[in-house]
């Protein structure tokens, strides 16, 4: 009964196509938004140099935070890096938590993974070390590679930056 | 809820003057104080909190500002590391700024942290690695003073490519290709063994620089490939020294030039003039003339040659004789 009955659908489908042309006249908004920062109407908002640079000013006034060479021409393991680069990230903003002023900057050289940033001084140098050694192991256990951290510490939020918007 | 609260401070007054008869101490605190605190439930003016002061953390002096002017700039950075302000002792600067603004300095800057530095590859530091390794270097060799000698104690040249990645993994599928150059010259061969060399190797070798380049990426692994390159070059020279039975049946249409010494031409002409061919006057022009024309194509020079030619062998005049 029931298969009769979806016979029926199917063959009334068949016949009746559905003709939809989805064609759009409307121009495009061709706005780039990604890492740009606007102007606030009190002219508060601080800003790194690193946010103060928007996306396309890399390479001509600011650096990539990823240097690696997976994306050269015959570059290996593309993917595989993306996906650690951030899963790096974000393990290190979680173990790091609130501390970072700056972006996390990978570097890979061979096997060696360093990693590099600015944190502020508001734990004690005894629970620095603590979290430089736990993340280290941790990270070259799951990487299987050799991880440095390579920190560099400020007084301030505020010594890092560049201008207000 | 006034009340209760009036009720349990008289209670508890009660209670601390029994104690204060049997402590004397305890009877003075109160004596001070008159009474005990009022139990705060909300916050009520005159209820201060005094917050603790954060302990300040001691921050040592940059270690810049302790080194000594002489000190061993190799051993305060020996390896590569990401750029640290407060153990280089140089003012430097980075970012761009608008104009007559001042750059960034050295201290928080991520710019500087992020771009490779040669800090630990200072000249005196080089000079000092050189000297380290030269106990396993060994002297060149002093009879390959040049580059002839070289090319002729070892004519077989072999290339490969390893590849350095910023990855877990030294394998790189590339690193897998051999390419053995040699020069045809250093290679013991009669006419017949190069000729069937040269159409063995086929695009293989370059005329202009007279070197066959063997190219083998087959095999998974590089010395594979290596061994695998070598077995062609010796398989190469051996099969070239092989005559077979066939090639003794080569006739004039299978040559790949012209040869007037062994055509038709040759023969007809013996028996034209009833001698051998060297006897022949003006022979060699009509030779000549005639490989030209085979082997370079029909163009007007060659046509004209071989006119003229043809008259002389004939003992015909001259087309600019016959125009006079």
């Amino acid at each position: 009964m029931t298969l009769s009955l979806t016979k029926n659908v199917i063959c009334a489908l068949k016949i009746q196509p559905v003709i939809h042309r989805f064609l759009y006249t409307t121009p495009q908004l061709l706005k780039s938004q990604a890492g740009r920062y606007r102007k606030t109407a009190k002219g508060d908002l601080p800003l790194t140099y690193e946010m103060a640079n928007p996306p396309h000013m890399i390479a001509h006034r600011k650096t990539w935070n990823s240097w690696n060479t997976s994306n050269i021409d015959g570059g290996l393991r593309s993917s595989e890096i993306a996906v650690e680069d951030m899963f790096v990230r974000k393990f290190m903003t979680g173990t790091w938590h609130a501390l970072f002023v700056s972006e996390i900057i990978i570097k890979r050289q061979h096997n060696i993974i360093r990693i590099a940033g600015i944190i502020r001084r508001s734990i004690s140098a005894r629970k620095m070390y603590f979290l430089i050694g736990y993340t280290e192991e941790l990270l070259s256990f799951w990487l299987q590679c050799p991880v440095k951290l390579e920190l560099q510490t400020v007084k301030d939020k505020k010594d890092v930056i560049f201008k207000y918007v | 809820m006034f009340q209760v609260t009036r009720n349990i401070n008289k209670c508890l007054s009660t209670t601390t003057l029994k104690y204060s008869s049997t402590m004397p101490r305890a009877s003075e605190i109160d004596t001070e104080k008159d009474d005990f605190k009022p139990l705060n439930l909300r916050q009520v003016k005159g209820h201060q909190f005094v917050k603790r002061p954060m302990r300040k953390m001691e921050v040592l002096t940059p270690r810049t500002e302790q080194m000594p002017v002489d000190q061993d700039w190799g051993s305060v950075w020996p390896g590569p590391r990401s750029f640290q302000p407060n153990t280089v002792p140089l003012p430097v600067r980075q970012g761009y700024v608008k104009k007559g603004a001042a750059v960034p300095h050295k201290y928080g800057n991520a710019e500087l942290m992020k771009i490779p530095n040669f800090l630990h590859l200072t000249p005196p530091v080089i000079k000092r690695q050189c000297e380290a390794l030269k106990k396993f270097c060994t002297p060149w060799p002093k009879a390959l003073d040049t580059d002839e000698k070289c090319q002729e104690h070892f004519p077989i040249e072999v290339a490969t490519s390893s590849y350095c990645h910023s990855s877990p993994s030294i394998r790189d599928p590339l690193s897998r290709i051999v390419t053995v150059n040699i020069k045809l010259s250093s290679l013991k061969l009669d006419k017949h063994a190069k000729d069937k060399f040269l159409r063995l190797v086929g695009e293989r070798y370059d005329e202009n620089t007279d070197i066959v380049t063997i190219t083998t990426d087959r095999c998974p692994t590089r010395k594979q490939n290596y061994d695998y390159a070598m077995y062609l070059v010796t398989a190469l020279y051996h099969e070239s020294w092989i005559v077979e039975e066939w090639e003794k049946l080569k006739s004039e249409a299978d040559m790949e030039y012209y040869d007037w010494n062994k055509s038709k031409s040759k023969t007809s002409i013996e028996e034209m003039f009833g001698k051998k061919s060297n006897e022949v006057p003006h022979i060699e022009q009509y030779s000549n003339a005639l490989n030209n024309l085979m082997n370079d194509g029909e163009n007007e020079y060659n046509i004209a040659k071989y006119g003229d030619a043809v008259r002389k062998l004939l003992q015909l005049p001259q087309l600019s004789e016959i125009s006079k």
